[in-house]
């Protein structure tokens, strides 16, 4: 059944955060100020590789108004930070690998002052040669960025023997596929506000995806005790993992302290820009065969990922993408080698899909094109190579059995889409029509995918949570997960509502403050759905038990004949309300509060990254494309998604709309261009995401719940599985209607211009 | 030595309905009037050359981005941010306002406040638009999250209360 409101009926729900976002009168934490607060700006380096001889502060310390102005040596703790290898200066002491990297920070009286401040800041450089290519940083003459040279990680996995594997193949397909650098491009820039209070504990306003890391990593830096520092982080003008990493933090915090006064940093677009992190660039080389039947032989891939001048989380997307290189297929012969590299181009590092949709991009190309050779339909060599419900995982290892791949597969197969792309008599071959405009041309396109979900093997992935009826009589949900719009808090309410038969009234939800909430592990990886109804599945019996039996030792009643309801404790039979939840916190003598702490399930193999748990899409799309401009149109799409039960009806048509508007972007306009270390597009005028005129078509978002009867793990992740499908899908489409492959995204049009319009009309 | 101090001649305006006199530059971008001056913090700031909108206000009625207008163009106008829309309308949220909320036209709801505003304008010269009309008004605001359709829904739904059907 589509997923849509008439669909959804009750379960289609007001968010609890929608009242203030729609009035405007939510404060983000970039909206928040404070009496005598002063304005944080940071500088960063004009090139993207130098060496710094000389940093003068002077001047910028004697403008009146300038309260603190701050460069390495004002470091009390590690000049470094980076969530999985503390490897990026806070600030620069000698050497400086790319253009958003920190020289020094002022915190002035206005915004005006900070940023001529700013300017009386001289540093010295001694421009070095410039590193802008993964390819040329690996060979030996390339200049050195880092102790350890310009391999920040290698990752492979081998099964079989590839290279004999093709010897048997009836077809080979060799392409290489390039993905490009896109920006998350959240409407709300990095910022926030810092205060150090009375007490000389640190109040960190700002956003992220993990409060507790934050934490952790601020305490590094400043040589302040964890305990002494509080991240509040929700709510947030949207992440898609690019918050995730420290940004404007270290330097408001500093500031801060060494101002005594509260600081605000809200970055520009531009200072976006440059310091941000990207989705890494990858250049992704596959050789795949098939034999005559057109079952999959061998897959040999290589991947080079542009992973920037720092570590950030750039290991752990490579090992992302070999896994997601390999997919839902079954081989004989499988060997990927991947790299990621070191570069003076700007910072790579997490990104919804997380290296999925470069590798899915890449390996659904590959079907496409041996289909071709095979001449057979794309979407049957799918279902010929696809693996079934109790294979092992891409690595071999063992993962959570269900049939999401089979599921998706026939319900595309099914759907109005691709019933019309049957009667409309589009195979694979390409076709044109409408007469009216005969150089537009129509095709229709696939693609199929399984995406990990949670860290995996080897990396702590904790979570859990707590539940506590309040003195006010509130049940408090208290969790380490942060709202950035992906709805969690509409999610968390909706699951109270439904499994406890609470009211939304009874309930407080606490999330995003490091004072008061447990952690829970990161809001991450499509993993914080999932946690959260497995946390609730573990506190559901003890809460329950605990409030009945007070309740029923207050009324006299065995708690058998009670239960848990709207507004209070009601008799199990009666429809009657025995005793509100204000009474039974005021009256029970012991604190009605229970906790869980449980690992995200993992794969019981070492290794690293490996995934248990995965969701499953297909999604088929129809594109137009203009032969005389070469502009390809989205015209309708449709995504079946096998992620288990659908939590909340509204977050996750909103999540698979919006996910693949980011991937239409990815495939047809994103692109934050670099030439020699330097971004050439600054904001939104050259830096094209897509807007309402991208999205006149339809989409249809089909949900498959059906899990099997032992499953035991609930909703699967969909916060990035709605970004990873459609490139490929439009990819496909677009041969469909001109007979031209793509390999590199965004697509350029030029490619689809026909050179001789007049003969390719006469044609028609 | 702040170039707001050279010259701050009384700037004289009416928000959300209420009257009032700032001494501002006559270059200071109404945005920052609004955001820092006056608490108004429901406009967003994001890309401060135009492309966004998420910082759209009426101005006497029009949308405009605020982070381009300057004070002195914005003298003696009526300017109305997202927390003057509920007022306008009956009950407590406009008709624009409860579309998106029940709809989902919004996620992180950066954008939001600038949305609400571009489709009030959008709805107040032309009640029943057609999707070239949407297209067109809409082009100048940008949201990351939603994809646009929990938005293209709102604007429906919106259009349907206000034209009683
Ligand atoms: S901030 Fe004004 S249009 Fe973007
Ligand atoms: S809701 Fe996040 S930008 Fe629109």
């Amino acid at each position: 059944m589509l997923l849509n409101r008439s669909n959804s009926g009750k379960r289609w729900r007001v968010r609890p955060d929608g009242p203030g976002k729609v009035t405007g009168s939510m404060a983000y934490l970039t909206d928040f100020s404070a009496e005598g607060m002063l304005y944080g700006r940071v500088l960063r380096s004009p090139h993207p590789h130098a060496r710094i001889k000389a940093i003068r502060t002077e001047r910028a310390k004697e403008l009146a108004g300038v309260h603190a102005v701050l460069t390495a040596a004002d470091v009390p703790g590690l000049n470094r930070f980076g969530i999985a290898v503390p490897d990026q200066p806070v600030f620069c002491e000698d050497i400086v690998r790319y253009i958003g990297d920190a020289v020094a920070a002022v915190a002035a009286d206005t915004a005006e002052l900070a940023a001529l401040a700013l300017e009386l800041i001289e540093v010295d450089y001694e421009v070095l040669e410039v590193v802008d290519d993964a390819e040329r940083a690996l060979a030996p003459e390339s200049p050195q960025l880092h102790p350890q040279g310009n391999v920040l990680h290698r990752s492979a996995y081998c099964a079989g023997e590839a290279q004999r594997g093709f010897e048997c193949c009836a077809h080979i397909v060799e392409e290489t596929y390039c993905t490009p650098r896109q920006m998350h491009t959240y409407m709300e820039t990095e910022g926030g506000l810092f205060v150090l209070g009375e007490d000389g504990r640190l109040n960190v306003y700002a956003p992220t995806q993990h409060g507790f890391m934050d934490r952790m990593q601020l305490s590094r830096i400043l040589a302040m005790p964890q305990a002494d520092i509080r991240i509040v982080s929700s709510p947030i003008g949207g992440s898609f993992g690019g918050k995730d990493e420290l940004n404007v933090q270290p330097y408001g915090a500093l500031l801060a302290i060494a101002s005594n006064r509260p600081v605000k940093i809200h970055n520009s677009r531009w200072e976006s820009v440059r310091a941000g992190l990207k989705r890494h660039p990858m250049k992704i080389t596959m050789k795949t065969g098939v034999d005559g039947n057109g079952k999959l032989i061998a897959h040999q891939v290589s991947i080079i990922a542009d992973t920037g001048p720092y570590a950030t989380l750039g290991a752990e997307v490579l090992r992302f993408a070999v896994e997601h290189v390999i997919g839902p297929y079954r081989y004989e012969h499988i060997k990927v080698d991947g790299v990621s590299v070191f570069t003076n181009n700007g910072m790579s590092g997490e990104f919804r899909g997380f290296g999925g949709n470069q590798a899915i991009f890449a390996l659904e190309g590959q079907l496409d094109r041996l289909a071709e050779k095979l001449g057979i339909d794309p979407w049957m060599l799918r279902l010929r190579n696809m693996r079934m419900p109790d294979d092992a995982g891409p690595f071999g290892q063992p993962i959570a059995a269900t049939e999401g791949a089979q599921q998706v597969w026939q319900a595309l197969q099914a759907s109005r889409l691709w019933q019309e792309r049957a009667s409309a008599g589009m195979g694979s071959s390409f076709s044109a029509t409408t007469s009216e405009e005969p150089w537009i041309s129509i095709g229709y396109g696939a693609a199929f995918t399984m995406h990990g979900a949670g860290l995996g093997v080897g990396i702590p992935d904790p979570a859990g949570g707590r539940l506590t009826l309040a003195a006010d009589g509130r049940i408090e949900a208290v969790f380490g997960y942060e709202e950035f719009g992906q709805g969690l808090l509409a999610s968390l309410e909706q699951m109270l509502i439904e499994q406890f038969g609470f009211a939304a009234s009874d309930i407080r939800m606490i999330i995003g403050d490091t004072d008061v909430v447990p952690d829970s592990g990161s809001t991450t990886a499509s993993r914080a759905t999932s946690m959260l109804w497995k946390s609730l599945q573990n506190l559901r019996p003890m809460f329950q038990a605990k409030a009945l039996e007070a309740a029923s030792r207050l009324l006299a009643l065995p708690a058998a004949k009670l239960r848990l309801g709207e507004g209070g404790i009601w008799q199990q039979e009666e429809q009657m309300l025995l005793l509100t939840y204000a009474d039974l916190a005021m009256y029970s003598k012991e604190r009605i509060s229970c906790t869980t702490r449980f690992h995200f399930p993992t794969s019981p193999v070492d290794r690293v990254g490996a995934h248990f748990l995965y969701t499953y899409s297909a999604v088929a799309v129809k594109i137009s494309v203009n032969r005389l401009t070469g502009r390809v149109r989205l015209l309708d799409q449709y995504h079946a998604v096998a992620a288990g039960p659908v939590i909340n009806p509204q977050g996750f048509l909103g999540q698979i709309e919006g996910g693949s508007s980011m991937a239409l972007g990815f495939t047809l306009t994103e692109e934050a261009v670099m030439e020699n270390g330097l971004y050439l597009t600054k904001n939104l005028d050259t830096y094209l995401v897509p807007t309402i005129a991208e999205h006149r078509g339809t989409v249809e978002v089909e949900p498959i719940e059906d899990l099997p009867d032992f499953d035991q793990y609930g909703p699967r992740g969909i916060g990035e599985v709605g970004s990873v499908t459609l490139a490929p899908a439009i990819a496909s489409a677009v041969h469909a209607a001109t007979g031209v492959r793509i390999s590199k995204l965004p697509i350029q049009p030029e490619l689809l211009q026909l050179q001789d319009i007049e003969s390719f009309l006469q044609r028609r | 030595m702040s170039l707001d101090q050279y010259a701050a001649p009384a700037v004289h305006l009416m928000v959300n309905g209420q009257d009032m006199t700032i001494d501002v530059a006559p270059s200071k971008r109404l945005l920052a009037i609004l955001r820092e001056e006056l608490g108004l913090t429901g406009p967003k700031r994001s890309c401060e050359i135009g492309r966004c909108g998420a910082c759209i206000v009426l101005v006497d009625g029009a949308p405009i981005n605020a982070c381009l207008a300057m004070a002195y163009q914005c003298a003696g106008k009526h300017i109305t941010t997202v927390e003057g829309v509920a007022q306008e309308g009956e009950g407590e949220l406009d008709p624009v306002q409860r579309a998106f909320l029940e709809e989902g036209g919004f996620q992180c709801g950066y954008c939001t406040p600038g949305m609400v505003i571009t489709v009030k304008a959008l709805l107040s010269h032309t009640p029943d638009p057609n999707e070239d009309e949407i297209e067109e008004a809409l082009s100048g605001n940008i949201c990351r999250c939603t994809g646009y359709g929990g938005i293209k829904r709102a604007i429906k739904q919106a259009v349907k209360w206000r034209n009683g059907y």
